[in-house]
């Protein structure tokens, strides 16, 4: 490289006056349009980009399986997916999956991101802990999961000793929702409050050690002071985290209770994977999945709005 | 900590108190899990459910050998290693003259291209994963690794260039000018003079998609299939789960061993993993 910069000098004079205007000429043109970038733009319009307009085309034809020929079918499809109970038993369960789940993530995951830049004792354990989710494939976590979980598992053998009568919490209707979402919880807790805390540790000690003086208890500094702060990043991670559990849920679910049982965990996400790949009703599908798009934005939307930056 | 409790009004106390029980607990719910499926992988179905807390009686290997067998785990291992560094590989061919060239472009074609790019952030691939599937059909690579190594690089471009175009963008451009002055071609600066430089962002790029490479599930469940030839660790995995009878210890050694290769790399490398994980999210 030294050698490079070095030899720069005297190859400029060397060089020709005549050649510079070619020179000139072509550099404007590639900085005015940049090649280099157009493998990686096609291989992405190849395999991302393509699939999702081709999700938006499947939505208006009509295909019942893989054999068969696609017709053109308008808006039946999104037709038979709104007169369908399983799909508005799927919407349920997806709202109360991000309702009830998102908030309880990312609030936990402030209050523990709070702690660790307080720098308690073990703090550095407690850091290396919280990315422990990060690191682990779904299915590692939802094997783990499937043997705590199970009747005879590890939560039961916990609950029994202390008079509580365990269930079989992934296939007892009423419990089955609220373990995907755990599992979902666990995951998902930890790297946001790392994702977080990065944020926190960026804070001025100086403001927050006199508003200590000043008498403000942590409460207060966690919610008055952090939280406006960190706001707009903690948008982030919410965004993050929304999108992950809108439509990253269908591993879980394919993995733990194939969305029974009834419909009572199956999300939109997983009714997206169920209808393709196991009814094979392929307009349906990807209704749902052009549905799901929406939904996404919105999501987006609506929590970019609540949670913008406000200073 | 045990100084500012003495002198803090009572308030604050529990506060602290709460936050800090919350974290432990927490911890704790991290730590128990895995305590629970090391110990569950040395013993039978029978232990694991009298006792689920105790330490293995024996040190017995024999579930490790039964899950490896039962699931062909060391040559899904094998397809798991080929997929991953064939995709890191592919990624950083398009990725790094991608950045590069954004890095330098000055016009409205770069911004342009640039939030192409950016917008892949919000592309939900997994609702297109029909269409995947059909494409690798059209292209004669149904059931095939090869489509998954064609993939992948695809579903990490987006944050890998927006982290590497970064990165270029802190390198003067008189260094670039003068290398190009002595008649070097855009790949010899991209090589000699943008490279070097970039080692920090190529790692974290390299970490961050070797994580998600390697963990990824749905992608190469549906796209590679059963095929013990070709399938990776994450879709053998599952396999040992049945619906009748799963042998817990079995299905918890195997998990062990999924997990063994992400541990080894994080044990050797965990600040640049720690530091690749957080610019992962900022970034994104």
């Amino acid at each position: 490289m030294t050698a490079l910069v070095d030899a720069g000098a005297p190859a400029a004079t060397r060089n020709p006056p005549p050649g510079t205007p070619a020179r000139t000429r072509r550099r404007t043109l590639r900085e005015r349009f940049p090649g280099l970038a157009l493998p990686a733009l096609v291989w992405y319009a190849v395999f991302m980009i393509g699939p999702v307009v081709a999700m938006f085309v499947i939505a208006f034809l009509s295909w019942p399986g893989m054999l068969a020929t696609p017709t053109f079918a308008g808006f039946d499809n999104f037709a038979t997916v709104f007169s369908d109970e399983t799909f508005w038993a799927a919407t349920r369960n997806s709202a109360v999956q991000i309702v009830v789940g998102l908030p309880i993530m990312i609030v936990l995951a402030f209050l523990l991101a709070f702690y660790v830049v307080q720098k308690p004792r073990g703090h550095r354990v407690l850091r290396y802990l919280l990315f422990i989710p990060a690191l682990i494939s779904a299915p590692a976590t939802a094997m783990v999961f499937y043997a705590m979980l199970n009747p005879d598992g590890l939560v039961n053998g916990v609950l029994r000793p202390l008079g509580f009568d365990g269930t079989a919490w992934l296939a007892d209707p009423t419990t089955a929702l609220g373990a995907i979402i755990a599992v979902e919880l666990w995951s998902g807790i930890g790297y946001s409050a790392v994702l977080i805390a990065s944020r926190l540790d960026g804070v001025d000690t100086e403001i927050v050690s006199a508003a200590r003086i000043d008498g403000a208890d942590d409460w207060r500094i966690a919610w008055r002071m952090y939280w406006p702060i960190a706001r707009d990043f903690i948008g982030v991670v919410t965004m993050l985290q929304f999108l992950s559990m809108l439509f990253n849920s269908a591993q879980n679910v394919l993995l733990l209770t194939q969305g029974g049982p009834g419909t009572s965990t199956t999300t939109l996400a997983y009714l997206i994977y169920q209808k393709a790949f196991v009814e094979a009703d392929l307009g349906y599908s990807q209704a749902v999945g052009v549905i799901l798009f929406v939904i996404g934005l919105l999501g987006m939307g609506a929590i970019r709005r609540v949670l913008r930056a406000t200073h | 900590m045990a100084r500012r409790t003495t002198t803090l009004p009572m308030r604050d106390r529990i506060g602290s108190i709460t936050s800090g029980t919350l974290a432990w607990i927490y911890a704790a719910l991290l730590i128990v899990p895995f305590y629970y499926f090391i110990v569950s992988s040395f013993k039978d179905n029978e232990q694991i459910f009298e006792s689920p807390l105790s330490l293995p009686t024996t040190w017995d290997l024999s579930n490790f050998v039964t899950a490896i067998d039962q699931a062909d785990l060391w040559l899904a291992i094998a397809n798991s290693v080929l997929t991953t560094l064939a995709a890191l590989v592919l990624t950083l061919v398009l990725a790094l003259p991608a950045s590069f060239a954004l890095a330098r472009a000055r016009g409205r074609a770069g911004k342009v291209v640039e939030g192409v790019f950016a917008l892949g952030f919000l592309i939900p691939s997994f609702a297109a994963l029909f269409p995947t599937f059909l494409l690798a059909a059209a292209l004669g690579l149904f059931h095939t690794r090869t489509f998954v190594v064609f993939l992948l690089p695809a579903t990490a471009l987006p944050l890998s260039i927006v982290i590497l175009t970064s990165f270029m963008r802190t390198i003067p451009r008189e260094l670039e000018e003068a290398a190009s002055m002595d008649g070097a071609t855009s790949l010899q600066v991209l090589r000699q003079v943008y490279l070097p430089i970039c080692i920090p962002g190529i790692a974290t790029v390299l970490l961050l998609n070797f994580l998600s490479f390697w963990n990824a599930y749905l992608y190469p469940l549906i796209l590679i299939g059963p095929d013990t030839a070709q399938r990776t660790i994450q879709v053998a995995l599952p396999t040992l789960k049945v619906d009748a009878g799963t042998d817990y210890g079995v299905l918890m050694a195997g998990t062990l061993f999924t997990l063994l290769p992400v541990y080894l790399v994080y044990t050797v490398l965990q600040r640049q993993m720690q530091r690749a994980l957080l610019s992962g999210a900022v970034k994104g």
